[in-house]
């Protein structure tokens, strides 16, 4: 990748790494550099660092192969826990939704379903399912980045978790009625996931949103 | 005003008089279970009935001696254990009929991160949220205290004290793990779970509590479960300051008297360019400063409570409560 050789112009700061914006030939690419935190310790730093930046790569390249609209990867560094995958030219789901018609924000969600569909559907999970993980680009599409919480997993409760944050997310940051939202998510989910792992998929996802504290009784 | 506050959710039976923002007293006394044994729930509340007496004389006499005369009576309503949250709210309407002072309930949670904010000088934060009873991150939108990102099973509280008690540490479990904690540095292989903003802890402890069992030192254990189980809160709460844009973050509850904790979570704000503002020790844990100072922000928006209405709610959630005076002007 010779990140030395290219120039790199700071895009955005995330909690875990730095994005850069950079230029392969014609291509405008994104170099996403993981970086260590004080706060840790060394060695636990360096094995998280690591591990979450080969992960990412190879379930990333998993999910395009699935369908997924995801960046595709141009090159890894794995010494410098550095990657870099092309630009996807949009907005953030979450600068976006709350400027949004009900009827665009219901397409957005019933394509969006059918996105996590593929994927969940492809045994990937991608573990930090938020609007600020969702680019939305300038026809309506949306495309999913940050995998560095992603896993391979069959498992129907790494499904609902993803369903969970993403609800919480809609909650949380943009207070709307998140119920047309979730009813388009769940359609589109439905159409591409089939039917059986849709029902594992969402029973688990209320049954996750019930454990935080004092749910469990009611 | 001068609002008299009566804490009593779990190991604490306290009292305190708060008077226009200012703490004038805090008295608080703890029920202790020997090393090994978790709190009873009966047994506390036993315990809170033998003090409550002194306890409540003794906030009623400022330090001069002076006997004080409070305008309203708070109490915790919940969230707690139910035999401990009933001596509290009896001793509170017993007060507030005998002093004919209404009575206002309130929320142990919302009262940790009050009290913070209070002393503190955060407007509109990201507010960690770290205890027995509680391991949240939130932030504060239309009117509510919304829950960005919680433990899915236990608290880090409940991690410290089962692992102490499994450890037969001396009680509080917090206190002794993080002593124990000084001497180690090994950092055994234990599991990180982070999902999404959520942590879960459970596994975590299983692991430490294994390793114990197999022969690792506990030094070793103790300072593994820190810096395993910290960074796991810290990088929850790093995503949580990102995503929700705060430039402010307070930390309250009793695990955030842990000094490692601290540091950590410190750094993870600096890190960020956000202004970093913890309780002080004295009033992270359980104490009736914390209700005291809820309860009179909470009576000046209208919280109150005829006797006969007034009762405990064991597991009442955080984000079911009304807390108009966030943000803080």
């Amino acid at each position: 990748m010779g990140a030395s050789k290219i120039v790199m112009k700071p895009f955005h700061r995330g909690a875990e790494a730095n994005l850069f914006l950079s230029t392969i030939d014609q291509w405008k690419v994104v170099v996403k550099q993981r970086i260590s935190k004080a706060y840790r310790n060394a060695s636990l730093d360096d094995k998280i660092r690591r591990e979450r930046t080969l992960s990412e790569v190879s379930i990333m390249h998993d999910a395009k192969a699935a369908g997924v609209k995801v960046p595709s990867i141009t090159g890894v560094q794995p010494e410098t826990n550095t990657f870099s995958m092309t630009f996807v030219d949009g907005t953030l789901a979450r600068d976006c939704l709350d400027g949004m018609s009900p009827r665009d924000a219901t397409k957005l969600f019933e394509k969006l379903g059918a996105m996590i569909g593929l994927l969940h559907s492809g045994g990937i999970v991608h573990g930090d399912l938020t609007t600020s993980n969702i680019v939305v680009t300038l026809n309506g599409d949306p495309f999913l980045v940050d995998f560095g919480m992603a896993r391979r997993s069959p498992d129907p409760e790494d499904r609902g978790v993803d369903l969970h944050l993403l609800q919480r997310s809609i909650v949380t940051s943009h207070l709307k009625d998140a119920s047309p939202l979730v009813k388009a998510l769940s359609t589109g989910y439905t159409k591409t996931a089939g039917r059986t792992i849709q029902e594992s998929s969402w029973a688990k996802a209320r049954e996750i949103s019930r454990r935080g504290r004092y749910f469990a009784i009611r | 005003m001068m609002c008299l506050g009566i804490e009593s959710t779990a190991h604490t039976f306290g009292a305190s008089i708060v008077a226009d923002g200012r703490i004038i007293t805090n008295v608080n006394r703890t029920y202790r279970p020997p090393p090994g044994v978790g709190i009873h729930p009966r047994k506390a509340s036993e315990h809170h009935v033998t003090v409550s007496e002194v306890v409540v004389s003794e906030a009623i006499t400022s330090p001069n001696g002076r006997q004080l005369h409070p305008d309203i009576i708070a109490y915790a309503a919940g969230p707690g254990l139910g035999p401990c949250l009933r001596i509290g709210a009896t001793v509170a309407r017993a007060l507030a009929s005998f002093l004919d002072r209404p009575l206002v309930p309130v929320h142990h949670g919302v009262a940790h991160l009050d009290i913070a904010m209070s002393l503190g000088k955060a407007r509109d934060p990201l507010a960690v949220l770290i205890s027995g009873g509680h391991t949240a991150m939130l932030v504060h939108l239309s009117n509510r205290w919304r829950v960005y990102g919680e433990t899915q099973d236990i608290t880090l509280g409940n991690v410290l004290d089962m692992f102490g008690r499994e450890a037969k540490l001396p009680p509080p479990g917090g206190r002794s793990v993080e002593d124990l904690a000084k001497k180690g540095h090994r950092l055994l292989d234990l599991p990180y779970t982070v999902k999404g903003n959520d942590v879960a802890y459970s596994g975590l402890l299983t692991a430490a509590v294994n390793a114990l069992h197999k022969g690792a030192a506990v030094e070793d254990v103790c300072f593994s479960l820190q810096e395993i189980a910290f960074s796991m809160l810290s990088e929850a709460v790093e995503r949580s300051i990102v995503q929700t844009r705060r430039d402010e973050v307070v930390v309250a509850g009793g695990v955030a008297a842990n000094l490692r904790l601290r540091e950590m979570l410190e750094s993870v704000a600096k890190d960020h360019n956000a202004s970093f503002y913890q309780v002080p020790v004295e009033y992270s844990g359980d104490c009736g400063a914390q209700i005291a100072c809820s309860g009179s922000l909470a009576f000046k928006h209208g919280a109150r409570v005829s006797n006969g209405d007034s009762c405990v709610m064991p597991r009442w959630r955080m984000d079911e409560v009304d807390v108009p005076w966030v943000p803080r002007k």
